[in-house]
């Protein structure tokens, strides 16, 4: 056995990593079966003709009805396992590769809290949080130890801090904090609710709760880090995910944050609350145990903290490639996803789509409801790749109909955060004949600026 | 200790934000008005002043138009013939004045575009219907055999003399009358039953609308606005003018003169005119608390200028446009008339602007699915 001394190999005890296993499983579990209650598996993956599904996965394809459920089902299973710690190994790989493949399928359906549940859920693959006050130890109380290695704590807290950091990073736009965009447009709105409701319909309104998001945002990390703001940090984060839980229809999102953030709070935290959740199981009082430490192979060790530094150096990464493209971000959202760019846009598009015979010169508009479900048809209307593979979808078709070589063409005309409808792709452009590349930029989405000519 | 001070400041504050927010929102309660208790004034409006009389007014028309049907079925004549075919246009042009309010008491009750205004109509399930095959009138399987649509075919196709003979001296006579009532007693019955639901004395969804503020999916504004720019989007731009001059369709078609709405009667560029004026009415009446009032409020632009004003301007363009349609319209359509194109052309600038500037000033999601959003 090896006493590691550095950061990340010294040992800690298991609490915090126990109490996030609970935590997170249990709000997995209860978002996988809100999502198969509000009917989303049919509406999402059984009701829709064609998907849209990531780039390089266009391979995949959704499951014959009730087989989709039945996924589902073993989703909402392995959830419950993964909150118990019961065949933990076995139900947290099987959670991730089942959510996985329900994300890829299709991109309309993109969420940034889908994304954090797919690779936290790839996170606990990776640590030992079943062994400490589970069913597993029940089932083999060999399984029990108290200390483990300090990365297995270490690395969901670095990854909620990447994810505020980078979304307070976000958030420093003009639109965000000169313009208050798109808050502008959406508190207002709310003007109705309880307490807080005038005050939102105050023009300041909008500017405070933007330079407060991005300060939060971008200062939160650190306050959770640090001892002794520790408190002070978990009250901003449960004021501000409070506060956007009753703002905004985000689902899940600020209850999954509030339980994960948890995880920075210190052992002895973690220890009360395991010893509160003990006592409603059993009446045994605990008995006193001299620390048991996780065996660790160094040479595995080894081999997983080199994973986890490629893991964190892609998720350093991923939020900044959109530099590798040119134009406006928001505008043509090349390197948008997986970006944690949370509630920044105000946007929304109409798409007429031609379809042209070139062998006998005649062109129509295709009717979207043919193909797409209306929300598929409302996501695909701002972002240029989805209207790509939406063009492949009527080559295909039209194909199939008897055209030759359809030429697909496009008006579309997008609005974002309030700068009224401008042409957003190169009508002219065949889409039929352009191809989805890794880190190429489309050269038919028209640039954003702010004196083009408006029709 | 220096620590906690810090901790100390900044619960301070945040106390003293707190303070400042609670008070400047009562300071505020004076100056500007806050909302009706728990309603939104433009809901008031929309729902009190627009949305439950113009239902009012298309179940009274619907009432006559039933009242002449029977009238002509009991004695069939040129009078009573004439007399119901004005009752029909009186009614389809009511239809034209409520079929934007598809969501709550309508699309619960089936008065809907699909049931109701379901064009081109079947006229093969209508003849073998009328000729004592068993139908359910209001039945899904016979949703293009009903509404508005059926009843101009059997009231206007192919000219009085044939409509006579269809009633009097036909075979299936008996059927025609039978089914011509069956379809307007339909009509009848579902929209004294949506007046009902809307009517405080009835089921007040009035009240429910009124309350269900903001702009989520599920909010009034949301449910009405999702309602209306679909009527403009799909039923008016693409079924009404799209589809006939073979701009738009599902396959591979040309030019379709047939399916223009109310081929029979011929009132199609009426009905085009009357739903642009309704849609008008829908957007501007009732300022200070009009529709446009809120769309103005939000300061949102438009080509250099308030967006309020170009939706405005749009609307005075499109009732001029529609005004200078052909007659009839499937003539025109025949013919290649550049009038109807422009006219199309006008309604898919107003149909951009409905759908990405005003919804994205207001913060309404259109064609929104219940999902969380990030």
């Amino acid at each position: 056995m090896m006493m590691g001394t550095n950061l990340f190999t010294r040992y800690r005890h298991i609490a915090p990593l126990a109490v996030f296993r609970i935590a997170f499983g249990a709000v997995l579990f209860y978002s996988t079966i809100r999502f198969v209650a509000r009917g989303w598996v049919h509406d999402f993956y059984i009701k829709p003709k064609f998907h849209f599904p990531f780039f390089g996965f266009e391979w995949l394809h959704p499951l014959p009805g009730a087989y989709m459920y039945a996924l589902y089902l073993v989703m909402a299973t392995a959830a419950l396992l993964i909150c118990i710690g019961l065949f933990y190994r076995l139900a947290s790989v099987v959670f991730f590769l089942c959510f996985c493949y329900a994300e890829l399928l299709d991109k309309t359906y993109y969420l940034n809290h889908y994304y954090l549940v797919t690779i936290c859920s790839f996170l606990l693959i990776l640590a030992p949080a079943n062994r400490f006050f589970s069913v597993d130890i029940l089932r083999k109380p060999s399984l029990e130890v108290t200390q483990v290695p300090a990365w297995t704590i270490w690395m969901f807290r670095l990854q909620l801090c990447i994810i505020y950091f980078f979304a307070g990073l976000s958030k420093l736009t003009a639109d965000w904090f000169v313009h208050a965009m798109p808050l502008k447009i959406w508190l207002p709105a709310k003007s109705n609710i309880a307490l807080i409701g005038p005050m939102l319909a105050q023009p300041w309104a909008a500017y405070f709760f933007s330079w407060a998001g991005a300060l939060f945002d971008l200062s939160v990390p650190f306050l959770l880090l640090n001892k002794s703001t520790r408190p002070v940090g978990y009250l901003l984060v449960l004021i501000f995910h409070t506060l956007t839980a009753i703002l905004f229809q985000i689902g899940m999102f600020p209850y999954i944050m509030i339980s994960a953030t948890l995880i920075f709070f210190s052992d002895n935290f973690h220890l009360s609350i395991i010893s509160k959740l003990r006592a409603w199981f059993t009446k045994r009082p605990e008995s006193q145990k001299a620390a048991i430490f996780l065996p660790v192979r160094k040479n595995r060790q080894k081999m997983v903290l080199g994973i986890l530094m490629c893991y964190f150096l892609f998720q350093l990464l991923t939020p900044i490639r959109f530099l590798l493209y040119p134009g406006k971000l928001l505008w043509t959202e090349e390197g948008y996803r997986f970006s944690w760019r949370v509630m920044l846009m105000e946007k929304s598009g109409a798409a007429f789509f031609y379809v042209k015979d070139p062998a006998t010169g005649r062109k129509f508009e295709a009717d979207p409801s043919g193909f797409l479900t209306p929300y598929q048809e409302r996501m695909m209307e701002t972002q240029p790749d989805m209207m790509l593979q939406y063009a492949h979808i009527l080559q295909r078709e039209y194909r199939r109909q008897g055209i030759k070589d359809p030429e697909i063409t496009v008006q579309s005309y997008v609005s974002l955060n309030g700068s009224g409808s401008r042409l957003y792709i190169d009508s002219t452009v065949n889409l039929a004949n352009e191809k989805e590349t890794w880190f190429g930029h489309k050269s038919w989405i028209l640039p954003f600026t702010d004196k083009q000519k408006l029709q | 200790m220096k620590r906690n001070r810090v901790l100390i400041s900044l619960l301070g504050i945040i106390g003293c934000l707190t303070i400042i927010l609670v008070s400047c929102s009562k300071s505020n309660d004076n100056s500007t008005p806050p909302p009706n208790g728990n309603t939104d004034a433009v809901l008031v409006n929309l729902g009190t002043n627009i949305i439950l009389p113009s239902y009012q007014q298309f179940a009274t028309d619907v009432s006559t138009m039933n009242d002449a049907v029977i009238a002509f079925n009991t004695s069939p004549s040129l009078t009573t013939l004439g007399a119901a075919q004005i009752a029909f246009k009186a009614a389809y042009k009511s239809w034209a004045e409520v079929s934007e309010f598809e969501f709550g008491p309508a699309a619960d009750l089936f008065l809907t575009t699909h049931f109701t205004n379901a064009f081109p109509t079947d006229t093969v399930t209508i003849i073998n219907n009328l000729n004592g095959a068993s139908y359910t009138i209001d039945g899904l399987g016979n949703y293009a055999a009903q509404g508005f649509p059926a009843i101009d075919y059997l009231l206007f196709a192919y000219g009085n003399d044939a409509v006579l003979a269809r009633f009097t001296v036909a075979a299936n006579a008996a059927g025609a009358k039978q089914y011509l009532a069956a379809l307007t007693l339909s009509l009848k019955t579902k929209s004294a039953a949506v007046v009902n639901k809307w009517s405080a004395s009835g089921g007040n969804y009035l009240d429910k609308f009124n309350k269900s503020t903001g702009t989520d999916a599920g909010s009034s504004l949301s449910l009405l606005l999702n309602a209306f720019v679909l009527d403009f989007d799909v039923n008016l731009q693409n079924y009404k003018i799209g589809i006939p001059i073979g701009l738009y369709g599902p396959s591979v078609l040309p030019k379709s003169p047939t399916k223009v709405e109310a081929y029979f009667s011929g009132m199609s560029s009426e009905l085009l005119l009357a739903q642009v004026q309704a849609c008008q009415h829908i957007y501007t009446s009732g300022s200070p608390n009009a529709l446009a009032d809120k769309v103005a409020a939000t300061n949102a632009q438009k080509g250099g200028g308030s967006l309020n004003d170009a939706i405005k301007n749009q609307w005075t363009t499109l009732v001029t446009k529609m005004q200078a349609l052909p007659n009839p319209l499937s003539t025109g359509v025949e013919n290649e008339d550049p009038v109807i194109n422009d006219a199309f052309t006008e309604v898919r600038k107003m149909t951009v602007m409905l759908k990405v500037d005003m919804s994205s000033a207001l913060g309404i999601k259109i064609s929104f699915q219940d999902d969380d959003g990030d």
